[in-house]
C-alpha cells in the first residue's frame, strides 16, 4: 500500500502545501465513502481527517499518540523561546512556517536574497519582483477574491527600468524598436519631417496593430511581428498587450486547445465580424475536444475523468445517420484590405504572413514513366558457368601428358587448373591477360607445359561435373517425366513453401492426447471401413508388380497390425526409391479413400491411371483437399483439468469434485524454479508436436518435403532442448540430499542400471542412425539439405545422461511409472514409423528391446514377483501389477524387499519435508513422460481395446494426458499440476498403506 | 416446418435509445424484455405493448450485456467500464458493482438460482462474482482463453464460454474438468439449445455453427448472412426448429436447423442487427440494432 510509505512519522510539524492537504483529503473522503465500507473489519483502516494512519505496527509507531508521534502539543516541536504563558495565557500564539526556517530560506522564499539593486536594473527584473513580492504580501494580509498567491503575468512592475528610463532619454519611445541611428542624415531628416507629417495617422496605425496583435492571442504576439515592413517605415518592438478577456469561458479555459485550426478560424470570424458589424449564427458545435476521428458515440458524452480510447469511437457510426446540425458558413468574399494590415489578409487566404498565393509557379512535379520492360524479357538469371562444364564433357579427354619437370610450374599448372575448372572460361582469359609477360604462365598461351595444363584442366571439369551429375542426377531421374514448378523447384534447390502442412502440424499440434491415441489408433490398427473399396481400383494397372506392392500396402493400412520387413516385397529396391514409392501409395490410397468420402469417385476414375508423383497428386487436390481438411481439424475437442473454486460449487449447488483433495499449493515464484524446469516441459511439448505433425501428414498426404524438413527442424529442436535437463536435479541433490544412506541408494541402483542404459543408448544411436541414413537419402532424393548429423553424438550421450538422472530420481520416487522411454528416441522411431515401412521393424526392435530392459529393471530395483515376459502387451499388466504390489506391501512390511524399503521409507521422510519439493516435482514431471510413451506405446499395440484399458490405469492417465497439454500453453501450469496431483496420488497412496 | 412458423411480422417498435442498441433480451417468461446500448443505459420494455418501463443509468460506459433472474427481481449487467453491476430490478438501484476484470466486459449471466453471476471479458478470462456475500472479489477466474471471450452460457453445472480465440469451452464444475472445442474461427456468441445438447456457435467468418455438446462434432453450418467484425447474436427458435440470427446489413436469417437451408431472411433494421433474442414460448422475437431502435417480430 503506498499509503505506509508517505506515512512517515515526522517531529514537528511538516510544513504543507495547500493543494497537499487537500489532495490528501480527498483521497481520504474517497476511501471512506468508497471501499472502505464494502471491506470486512479487519481490513479497513483508521484514519484521521487527513487521511493518515491512526494505528502502525510498533516499528512505525505504534498508534499515533498525541500529536502524530510528535511531541505531545498542537506546536509540535517549536523551536520557541520561552515565553511565560502565565500573562499572556489568552494570546495565541501565531506561528508561520517563517519561524521554521533557517535564514537563507527564509530569504529564499521572502526574495531578500542578493540582487540588482535598483539603480542598476536595466532590465526592471528586480522591480517586478519587488513589486510582485509586496503584492503577495498584501494579498496574504486581506483575503482576496482569488486564493493563492497572484500569478506572474498579474503583476506587472510598477517602476520603469533604469534601461528604459535612459532610452527613453535617448529619444526612443514605447514600441519602436532600439535599432542604430542611422549614419544617412539625410534620411533622419526625411524621417523626421514624415513623421511629423504623419504623427496623427501612424498613432492610429499603431493602435491598429494593438488590436490585431490583441486578437492574435498569446502565443505569436511577439514573434510574428512583420519585420519587414513598408508602410511603418521604422521599426517598433511591440507594446506588450496582455490579451484582455473577451469571451465568457471561465478563467484559464482555452477551448481551442486540442484544436487550434478552429481558433484561426475563430480569429478571422471575429475580425470579419468587426470589420462589417454583421453577426452571423454559427454553430458552436465544433469539436471542442479534439477527437481523432471525430466520431463519437452520439447523444452522450463522457466522464471527466476519463479520456478517449481508440474503443470510445463509434463503430457503429457507419451505419447510424445521425443528423449533424452543423452549418457550413459561406465564406465571405475578401474584403478591402487597407496594406497596414498585411497579416490579416495573409491569414486569411492561408499562407504565411507577409506571403502571398503566387498565380502561377514554376514548380512542377516530375514525374518518370518507369523504364519500359522489354518483352522478351525473363525475370530470371541464367548462370552461363556451371553449364559449360556439362557440355564441355562431349569433348574428348586431351592425352595424358607427363607433367613437367619443374616442380613449381606444375604446382602452378594444377592450382590455376583447379581455379579454372571451379571459375570457368572466364578465368582462364582474364589470367591470360594479366600474365601476358610472364613467363611462368606460358603454359595458357601454348608455351611450356600447355599440355599439361589442357590435360590437367580437363580432369578437374570431370571432377567437377561428376560431383554436380550425383546430385542432379537423382533430380534428374524423377523430374525428367514432368517439369512442374516443384520439380524445377527441386533442382534449383530452392525450398517448397510450406503452406498447409505447417498450418496442419501447428494446429494438430494443440490437439489433445486423447486426440492423439485416436488418430494413432487409427493409423496404426484402423479397420478400414473403405477396405471393401480399395481393392477395385488400381491406380498402379500398367505396373502389376507396383499394383501388387500396393494392395499390400492398402492391406496393412487398413486392416491393422504391425508391417513386416518385407512387406514392400521389393528387397531389390533402393531405400529411396522405396520410400518414393511408399509416399505414392500412401497418396494414392488417400485419393481413392478420399474418392469414396467425398463422393468423388469419378475424380478418382480420372486420376486412377495417372502417376502419383509426391508433387502431383498435392497439385491435384487443390482446395478440395484443403477444405476437407479443415473439416477435418474443426472442431476439435480436448479435455483439460479444471478445478471449480469450492464456493461456485456451492453456489451452483453442486458437490465439489474435488473435495478433500487438498487446495493447490501456491505457484512457485522463485526464478530458480522457472528456469530449471522449463525446459522440461518445454521438450515434452516438443516431442508430442513432432508426432503429430508426423501423424498428420501420413494421414493426409501432404507433402514430402515439407514434412522431412518439419522433421529435420524438430529433430534439431528437441536435440537443443534436451540439453539442459538434467542439471538442476544435479542442483537439487547438491543442495538436499543430505542423508548418506539415500545417495548410497542411488549410487547402487545407478550401478544397477548402468547395463539398460547402455543397451537404451545403443539402440537410440542405432535408431538415428537408421533415421538419419534414410533422411540423408531421401534429402538427397529431393533435393534438399540435410542437417548435418554432428549433434547426434552429444545428444546420445546426453540423452542417456537424462535418462540416469530419471532413473536417479525413479528409483526416489515410489509413484514413478515403470516405463523409461528416451523422448528423442521415440520420436525417431515414431517418425521413421510413419514414413517408412521398412524400418518400422527396426523401430519396434528397438522398443520390445527396452521394454524387456525395462522389465529387468522392474524386476531388479523393485523387487517385483511378476511374470517378466518381454511381450508388449505385458506393459499394461506391469502397471497394475505394480499397482497390487504396493498395496501388498503396505500390508506386509516383512515382504518388501530391501531396497523397496529403504527407499520408500526414506521417501517418506522425504515428503514429510516440505523443502524438497523439488526433487519429487522433477521426478514427477519425469514419470509424466514415461507414461505418456506408456499410454501411446498402448495405444499402438491394443488398438480398438484402448477404451477398456483406459478406464483400468485409471486416473494417472488423465492426469498425465491433460499435463501434456497444459505444458504446452504454460509450463509453469504443468508443473504446478504435477505437483499437486503427484501429492494427490502420494497422499492416497499413504492413506492405503496406513 | 413451413415459413409460418417464423415471425416475420413486426408488431412493435422500442424506440428510446440513443445510439446503438447492443444487447435485447427476453426474460425468463418472455412478458418483458431488457436492452442496453450505447448511451450508457439499460432499459425494461414491455416489448407486447410496446412500452418502455424503467431506465436503469449508473454505468459510466456503453452496456454491451444484461440478464434478468428467473425470478425477475434481479439484473445484471456489464459494459466498457470493466465492472459488472448488479441491480435490482424493481428499485433500479445497483446492488452491487463487481470490479476486476481488466478490459471490457462482453457479456454476463446469472447461473440458475441466481447466486453467481459469470461476466465473460475482454482480459480473455471468464470470471464467477458471488451475489450471495458481500465480498467483491470473483470466486473464480478461468483464464484459459488465449483471447477476448465474447459470450458465456450456463447450464446447471457448466459454464460454457466461446471466444474470439476459435474455441468453445465448457467448464463441467460437477467433474472439474474443461472442454475445449476449437472451431478454428473467432467465436462471437454462442447460445444453447433449449434442450441443451447443442451449442450454437457464430463465428467470424460469416458461419453459425451448430456443435453436438456431448462429442463436440461440428453438426451443421449455417450460412447466407454476413458477420465479419460485429458482434452479433444468434440463437434457436423457441422449438429448436429454426435457428436465426442477425446480419451485418441489417438483414434477419432463419435457417432449417436440420438441413441448413435459409427459411427466411428479410431487412429488419437499417443497420447492423446486434442482438437477437427469442421468446421463451412462444414465436415471437425480439431484435436489436445499432439504429437505435428494437422491433418486435410476431407471425
Amino acid at each position: 500500500m503506498d499509503l505506509d510509505e508517505d506515512d512517515f512519522v515526522f517531529f514537528g510539524t511538516p510544513i504543507e502545501r495547500e493543494e497537499e492537504i487537500t489532495s490528501r483529503k480527498k483521497k481520504a473522503v474517497a476511501e471512506a465513502s468508497g471501499q472502505l465500507r464494502t471491506l470486512p473489519v479487519w481490513k479497513q483502516e483508521v484514519t484521521d481527517e487527513e487521511g493518515r494512519r491512526r494505528f502502525h505496527g510498533a516499528f512505525t509507531g505504534g498508534f499515533s499518540a498525541g500529536y502524530y508521534n510528535t511531541v505531545g502539543s498542537k506546536e509540535g516541536w517549536a523551536p520557541q523561546k520561552f515565553v511565560s504563558s502565565r500573562k499572556n495565557r489568552a494570546e495565541v500564539k501565531q506561528q508561520s512556517i517563517l519561524n521554521f526556517l533557517d535564514e537563507d530560506e527564509r530569504a529564499d522564499l521572502e526574495g531578500q536574497s542578493l540582487g540588482t539593486s535598483m539603480q542598476f536594473d536595466t532590465f526592471g527584473f528586480t522591480a517586478g519582483e519587488l513589486a510582485r513580492k509586496q503584492a503577495e504580501k498584501e494579498q496574504q494580509q486581506r483575503p482576496s477574491a482569488i486564493p493563492g498567491p497572484i500569478p506572474d503575468e498579474l503583476v506587472l512592475p510598477a517602476t520603469e527600468s533604469i534601461g528604459v528610463k535612459l532610452l527613453l532619454k535617448m529619444g526612443w519611445r514605447h514600441g519602436h524598436s532600439i535599432k542604430d541611428s542611422r549614419p544617412n542624415s539625410l534620411y533622419d531628416a526625411r524621417r523626421e519631417a514624415r513623421k511629423a507629417f504623419l504623427a496623427f495617422s501612424s498613432d492610429d496605425a499603431k493602435a491598429q496593430l494593438a488590436e490585431s496583435e490583441s486578437v492574435q492571442g498569446n502565443l505569436e504576439s511577439i514573434t510574428e511581428q512583420p519585420t519587414n515592413d513598408d508602410v511603418q517605415s521604422y521599426q517598433s518592438t511591440p507594446v506588450y498587450v496582455r490579451n484582455p478577456k473577451q469571451d465568457l469561458y471561465g478563467l484559464g479555459f482555452d477551448p481551442y486547445k486540442h484544436a487550434p485550426e478552429f481558433r484561426e478560424k475563430k480569429r478571422s470570424r471575429m475580425s470579419g465580424k468587426r470589420e462589417t458589424g454583421n453577426r452571423k449564427a454559427y454553430s458552436t458545435k465544433d469539436n471542442l475536444f479534439g477527437f481523432k476521428s471525430g466520431n463519437v458515440a452520439p447523444g452522450f458524452g463522457i466522464g471527466a475523468l476519463e479520456e478517449f480510447d481508440a474503443e470510445d469511437e463509434d463503430v457503429y457510426a457507419a451505419g447510424f445517420d445521425f443528423v449533424d446540425t452543423y452549418v457550413q458558413e459561406v465564406e465571405e468574399p475578401s474584403r478591402l484590405m487597407t496594406d497596414s494590415k498585411p497579416k490579416l489578409l495573409a491569414k486569411e487566404t492561408g499562407v504565411l504572413p507577409g506571403f502571398r498565393v503566387a498565380s502561377n509557379s514554376d514548380y512542377q512535379l516530375e514525374r518518370f514513366d518507369p523504364p519500359v520492360i522489354p518483352k522478351d524479357f525473363v525475370p530470371c538469371h541464367k548462370f552461363p558457368g556451371p553449364l559449360e562444364t556439362n557440355y564441355r564433357l562431349a569433348d574428348s579427354p586431351p592425352p595424358e601428358v607427363p607433367p613437367p619437370e619443374d616442380n613449381n610450374l606444375k604446382l602452378l599448372i594444377e592450382g590455376v587448373a583447379t581455379l579454372v575448372a571451379r571459375c570457368g572460361k572466364l578465368y582462364e582469359d582474364l589470367s591470360k591477360e594479366k600474365n601476358q609477360s610472364n613467363p611462368l604462365f606460358n603454359f595458357l598461351t601454348g608455351g611450356n607445359g600447355h599440355d599439361y595444363y589442357a590435360r590437367k584442366l580437363w580432369e578437374e571439369r570431370q571432377k567437377r561435373t561428376d560431383q554436380s551429375r550425383q546430385q542432379v542426377d537423382v533430380k534428374l531421374s524423377s523430374s525428367m517425366r514432368k517439369m512442374t514448378a516443384e520439380s524445377r523447384g527441386k533442382i534449383l534447390g530452392e525450398r517448397p513453401l510450406e503452406r498447409s502442412i505447417k498450418d496442419l502440424s501447428s494446429s494438430v499440434a494443440s490437439a489433445e492426447g486423447i486426440q492423439l491415441q485416436f488418430n494413432l489408433s487409427d493409423t496404426f490398427t484402423e479397420p478400414a471401413s473403405s477396405s471393401g473399396l480399395h481393392e477395385a481400383v488400381k491406380p498402379f494397372k500398367d505396373d502389376p508388380a507396383k499394383q501388387e506392392r500396393f494392395e499390400r500396402f492398402l492391406k496393412e493400412k487398413y486392416q491393422g497390425g504391425l508391417r513386416s520387413t518385407d512387406s514392400s516385397g521389393s528387397s531389390n529396391m533402393s531405400e529411396a526409391s522405396r520410400a518414393r514409392e511408399r509416399l505414392d501409395f500412401e497418396a494414392a490410397a488417400e485419393a481413392i479413400q478420399k474418392g469414396q468420402w467425398g463422393k468423388e469417385s469419378k475424380h478418382f476414375s480420372a486420376t486412377g491411371g495417372m502417376q502419383f508423383t509426391s508433387g502431383g497428386v498435392e497439385q491435384a487436390k487443390g482446395t478440395e483437399a484443403e477444405d476437407l481438411i479443415t473439416k477435418k481439424m474443426f472442431p476439435k475437442r480436448e479435455e483439460l483439468q479444471w478445478r471449480p473454486a469450492p464456493v461456485l460449487c456451492k453456489r451452483f449447488d453442486l458437490i465439489d469434485p474435488y473435495m478433500g483433495k487438498p487446495a493447490p499449493a501456491p505457484r512457485m515464484r522463485s526464478k530458480i524454479d522457472t528456469l530449471i524446469f522449463t525446459s522440461d516441459s518445454a521438450k515434452e511439448t516438443k516431442v508430442e508436436e513432432t508426432i503429430i505433425a508426423n501423424r498428420d501428414f501420413s494421414m493426409l498426404q501432404s507433402d514430402v518435403q515439407g514434412i522431412s524438413q518439419d522433421v529435420a527442424n524438430k529433430e534439431n529442436e528437441v536435440e537443443v532442448e534436451v540439453e539442459n535437463v538434467e542439471r538442476p536435479v544435479d542442483l537439487y541433490k547438491a543442495i538436499f540430499s543430505d542423508d548418506s544412506d539415500d545417495e548410497g541408494e542411488t549410487t547402487s541402483l545407478n550401478k544397477v542400471e548402468n547395463p539398460e542404459k547402455k543397451i537404451e543408448a545403443a539402440t537410440t544411436t542405432l535408431n538415428r542412425l537408421i533415421a538419419g541414413d534414410f533422411l540423408e537419402s531421401l534429402g538427397k532424393e529431393l533435393g534438399l539439405e540435410v542437417p548435418p548429423d554432428l549433434p547426434q553424438s552429444t545428444n546420445m550421450a546426453k540423452t542417456s545422461a537424462s535418462q540416469k538422472e530419471a532413473a536417479n530420481t525413479n528409483v526416489g520416487d515410489s509413484n514413478i511409472l515403470p516405463v523409461k522411454n528416451n523422448p528423442s528416441s521415440t520420436v525417431f522411431s515414431e517418425t521413421l514409423n510413419h514414413e517408412v515401412p521398412h524400418n518400422r521393424k527396426i523401430a519396434i526392435e528397438g522398443r520390445s528391446e527396452k521394454n524387456e530392459v525395462i522389465h529387468g529393471k522392474l524386476a531388479k530395483s523393485v523387487g517385483i514377483y511378476m511374470e517378466t515376459g518381454s511381450t508388449e502387451n505385458n506393459l499394461d499388466k506391469v502397471d497394475l501389477e505394480k499397482r497390487v504390489h504396493e498395496d501388498s506391501k503396505a500390508k506386509t512390511p516383512s515382504s518388501r524387499h530391501k531396497n523397496w524399503n529403504s527407499n520408500s521409507s526414506s521417501e517418506d521422510e522425504r515428503s514429510r519435508k516440505q523443502s524438497r519439493r523439488h526433487r519429487r516435482r522433477s521426478g514427477d514431471s519425469d514419470s509424466d513422460s514415461s507414461s505418456d510413451h506408456r499410454d501411446r506405446y498402448r495405444s499402438r499395440s491394443k488398438g480398438r481395446k484402448k477404451e477398456s484399458s483406459r478406464e483400468k490405469s485409471g486416473s494417472s492417465r488423465r492426469h498425465s494426458k491433460h499435463h501434456k497439454h497444459r505444458s504446452r500453453d504454460s509450463p509453469g501450469r504443468s508443473r504446478y499440476d504435477s505437483d499437486r496431483e503427484h501429492r494427490e496420488a502420494k497422499r492416497e497412496k499413504r492413506k492405503k498403506r496406513d | 416446418m413451413s415459413e409460418l412458423e417464423v415471425p416475420g411480422k413486426e408488431a412493435n417498435v422500442l424506440k428510446g435509445h440513443e445510439g446503438a442498441v447492443l444487447a435485447a433480451r427476453f426474460n425468463s417468461d418472455g412478458n418483458y424484455c431488457l436492452s442496453c446500448g450505447k448511451d450508457r443505459t439499460i432499459r425494461l420494455w414491455n416489448p407486447h405493448r410496446g412500452i418502455h418501463i424503467k431506465t436503469y443509468k449508473s454505468h459510466a460506459r456503453e452496456v454491451r450485456d444484461v440478464h434478468v433472474t428467473p425470478d425477475n427481481s434481479k439484473l445484471c449487467s456489464c459494459g466498457g467500464d470493466r465492472q459488472i453491476f448488479y441491480w435490482d430490478v424493481s428499485t433500479g438501484r445497483v446492488i452491487r458493482k463487481f470490479r476486476g476484470h481488466d478490459g471490457e466486459v462482453n457479456a454476463v449471466k446469472f447461473n440458475e438460482y441466481s447466486s453467481v453471476v459469470v461476466s465473460a471479458g475482454y482480459d480473455q478470462s471468464l470470471r464467477a462474482w458471488d451475489c450471495r456475500s458481500h465480498s467483491t472479489e470473483p470466486i473464480q477466474i478461468i483464464d484459459s482463453f488465449s483471447d477476448s471471450v465474447m459470450s458465456v452460457c450456463l447450464t446447471k453445472s457448466e459454464i460454457i464460454g466461446g471466444s474470439v480465440d476459435g474455441t468453445v469451452r465448457t467448464f463441467d464444475i460437477r467433474i472439474g474438468r474443461e472442454i475445449s472445442d476449437d472451431l478454428g474461427q473467432p467465436v462471437n456468441c454462442i447460445s444453447l439449445s433449449n434442450d441443451g445438447n447443442c451449442i450454437l456457435a457464430s463465428c467470424l467468418d460469416s458461419t453459425l455453427r451448430l456443435l453436438d455438446r456431448t462429442s463436440g462434432e461440428l453438426l451443421q453450418e449455417y450460412k447466407g448472412h454476413t458477420c465479419k467484425s460485429y458482434k452479433l447474436d444468434c440463437c434457436l427458435t423457441n422449438t429448436d426448429a429454426h435457428v436465426t440470427g442477425g446480419s451485418e446489413d441489417g438483414f434477419i436469417y432463419f435457417w432449417d436447423l436440420v438441413d441448413a437451408s435459409v427459411v427466411s431472411s428479410f431487412r429488419a433494421h437499417s443497420s447492423v442487427v446486434t442482438s437477437v433474442s427469442y421468446h421463451p414460448k412462444d414465436s415471437c422475437m425480439i431484435t436489436a440494432s445499432v439504429d437505435g431502435t428494437i422491433r418486435v417480430w410476431k407471425t
